[in-house]
């Protein structure tokens, strides 16, 4: 499938950081868009975006971490790097713990923001991806009977008609039957290509 | 049957009565007395008899007494003498008896004869009680009170004191300490401060009293105790001539001080250390801020020089980032160290409708926009004379401070009013920033202007502080309005150039 082009979003409260960072990054041909908080950030945000996010720790109103929280609550799948003024070493902690790819001390240079944009971006683009399958997978699955799913299960962990059959009460005949409407109706080639549709269904949530 | 007094003659019973009693004439003669009567004046029998009453009073009454006489012989009856005044008797060797007199006039055929009672006893008896009582109180409430009692004649130093003066200045119980004896237990680097205040109560055109703490050493055990003593100097013709004072054991009191001194200089020195690691935490944000953005500018003209199609708008752009961001970090250091330690402070004369409509368009400027300012400003108000950068900084200050308790609350309103007005005293501005919020807290009104005192996640604590700081600096003053219900109002006023 096609990616948007990346987008650097640096959300600070301080209108020099903004402007200077998103200076920097422009000249590395990667598009950026400001915000002066949270709250703008959030109320503009599209879905699907591609990039990264760049936020200041401290910020008046919600700060970074409240930000962050938000952002995981309302499932935005952007990579988050995190600016600080001075090494929160507890702040940065529990800033890695619920999943920013990275936590920078201003001031930042050059290098060591675009190594840590470029690897988000990649994280970026695998996040989306493995979501574009997963919105595919629960597509292919949409529209299974309950019983089929039942059937579906067992067969994906290996288990042999014949014990699927004495499992749930049903014959060997209806099981079989029951494949074939599954294969069917998730496109599947085959047992193992089902197995991977299943999976990526159950990434993410 | 016989009541068995008609047995017994006047004379008997006159005799027998436990009070002295006189039987005086009309004439205001004494006709006679009775045993009790002669004992308490000292008188004999004989001696008495025919004396005029006068003769048994003090001489200072005797001029009235005739009068008062004349009158009760004019409409005699049962009395007691004095209405409630201190009456006295005289005896015979010339010493004056507190006596109360009871009047019971005796007619005969042909004569008028007053009987006189005198209830010396009781008196003498209630006088010694009531004495009793008040030593005893007093003797209780030195006890309660822990005190010891002296007594100096400052002249010939003749000196009194109580057992407990006694036991704290190690005195045997058989033999009491002499005022030399007193002076010399004080510790000798107390006793040129004693004699100070000593001689200072000694000053008969002072109040004469006496407030002293020192330390004195006990012969016996060597132990130093201290000493609080008060007392007063009493003057008899603009002369000290009796000084009396109480004494109390404050050893303990004073380890307690001692001990909580100890506390007091840890904890301000914990505090001190406090506030320089918050102060550095303070300069380090202050800075760290302009120090990114000029490192970031920089970088951008390095590239922007070194990239082939070089592109001068970009480069002047970052280079003039750097210098507003140096420049920035440079007045934040200045403020601080103008908080921290006192510098001269540069003023001008601005309006101050000016400066409120600068401050509400940086405010806005910055993240904090979506508030909805009223302006209440006083039109043609005279310039105030202060420095413009810091009263905008205060003003900033509130603003966001405004912003930030109306999104806390999540006000439905978001307007804040800014007033500027000529303060009451006329030779002031003042300015009211009120905002829609939840207003602040009673618990925490004491501590707002606390320097690292915060209610902010991300605060530092340093705003209200330093605002404060700022307004003072330039001669206003900085508060919180005591309506505090609907959302919070701060005032500060400037004084008016001259």
């Amino acid at each position: 499938m096609s990616m948007p082009k990346p987008t650097i979003f640096i959300i600070d409260d301080d209108s020099a950081v903004r402007d200077s960072l998103s200076l920097m990054i422009a000249q590395e041909n990667i598009d950026v868009q400001t915000f002066d908080s949270a709250e703008t950030f959030l109320n503009s945000y599209q879905p699907e975006a591609c990039g990264c996010a760049i936020i200041d720790i401290r910020m008046s109103g919600m700060d970074g971490m409240e930000l962050h929280q938000s952002m995981l609550t309302r499932h935005i799948l952007l990579p988050v790097i995190f600016l600080t003024g001075h090494g929160d070493i507890p702040l940065s902690v529990q800033a890695i713990k619920a999943g920013a790819v990275d936590f920078l001390t201003k001031p930042v240079t050059r290098e060591k923001l675009i190594t840590a944009i470029n690897a988000a971006i990649q994280k970026s683009k695998t996040l989306l991806s493995e979501n574009a399958n997963h919105q595919e997978a629960l597509s292919h699955l949409a529209h299974l009977t309950d019983r089929e799913r039942d059937v579906m299960l067992l067969a994906v962990q290996g288990h042999p008609n014949k014990h699927i059959a004495r499992q749930l009460g049903i014959s060997h005949r209806t099981v079989e039957i029951h494949k074939s409407k599954i294969m069917q109706k998730t496109g599947a080639v085959n047992l193992l290509d089902l197995a991977r549709i299943v999976h990526e269904s159950k990434q993410i949530d | 049957m016989t009541s068995p007094l008609e047995a017994l003659s006047f004379k008997v019973l006159f005799d027998a009565a436990a009070d002295a009693m006189l039987l005086v004439d009309s004439a205001g003669q004494v006709v006679e007395a009775n045993l009790a009567a002669l004992e308490l004046l000292e008188y004999s029998e004989a001696s008495i008899c025919g004396l005029a009453v006068e003769s048994l009073i003090p001489h200072r009454f005797r001029g009235h007494h005739q009068q008062y006489r004349d009158t009760f012989f004019k409409a005699p009856e049962k009395r007691s003498m004095g209405n409630g005044r201190d009456l006295f008797a005289q005896s015979s060797s010339g010493k004056e008896l507190a006596v109360d007199i009871g009047l019971s006039p005796i007619k005969t055929q042909n004569q008028l004869y007053i009987l006189i009672t005198f209830y010396a006893a009781d008196k003498r008896r209630e006088a010694e009680q009531a004495l009793r009582a008040s030593e005893e109180r007093l003797q209780l409430a030195k006890q309660a009170a822990n005190l010891g009692v002296f007594d100096l004649d400052p002249k010939s130093h003749v000196f009194h004191c109580d057992e407990k003066i006694q036991q704290l200045w190690g005195g045997k119980p058989d033999k009491p300490i002499s005022y030399e004896e007193f002076i010399n237990a004080i510790n000798p680097e107390d006793r040129v401060a004693r004699e100070i205040e000593f001689d200072r109560c000694s000053d008969p055109s002072g109040d004469g009293k006496y407030n002293m703490e020192y330390r004195i050493t006990n012969p016996n055990d060597g132990i130093e105790r201290w000493i609080s003593t008060v007392g007063e100097m009493h003057f008899k013709n603009s002369e000290a001539v009796r000084f009396v004072g109480v004494a109390r054991d404050i050893t303990e009191l004073k380890i307690i001080e001692k001990n909580l001194h100890v506390q007091r200089v840890e904890t301000e020195s914990f505090y001190k250390q406090q506030i320089a690691s918050h102060t550095a935490s303070a300069i380090a944000h202050d800075l760290n801020q302009p120090l990114a953005a000029i490192s970031a500018y920089s970088d951008v003209a390095l590239h922007a020089l070194s990239n082939a199609n070089n592109n001068p708008e970009l480069l002047k752009r970052a280079l003039e980032g750097c210098v507003a961001q140096a420049q920035r970090a440079g007045t934040s250091l200045h403020e601080l160290i103008a908080f921290l330690q006192e510098g001269e402070l540069i003023t001008e004369r601005f309006d101050l409708n000016l400066t409120v409509q600068d401050a509400l368009n940086i405010t806005k400027g910055d993240g904090y926009k979506e508030f909805q300012p009223i302006l209440k400003l006083e039109q043609n108000m005279p310039a105030v004379l202060a420095n413009r950068i810091q009263i905008q900084k205060v003003l900033v200050n509130l603003l966001r401070n405004a912003v930030e308790a109306m999104r806390e609350a999540k006000a439905a309103d978001s307007k804040i009013t800014v007033t500027v007005k000529t303060h009451q005293d006329l030779s002031m501005a003042h300015v009211t920033i009120k905002d829609c919020g939840s207003g602040v807290n009673q618990e925490l009104v004491k501590r707002i202007f606390e320097p690292f005192f915060t209610t902010k996640p991300t605060g530092i604590g340093m705003g209200l502080a330093i605002s404060r700081a700022l307004i003072e600096a330039n001669g206003g003053q900085l508060w919180l309005g005591a309506n505090t219900k609907s959302g919070a109002e701060f005032h500060f006023t400037l004084p008016f150039a001259p």
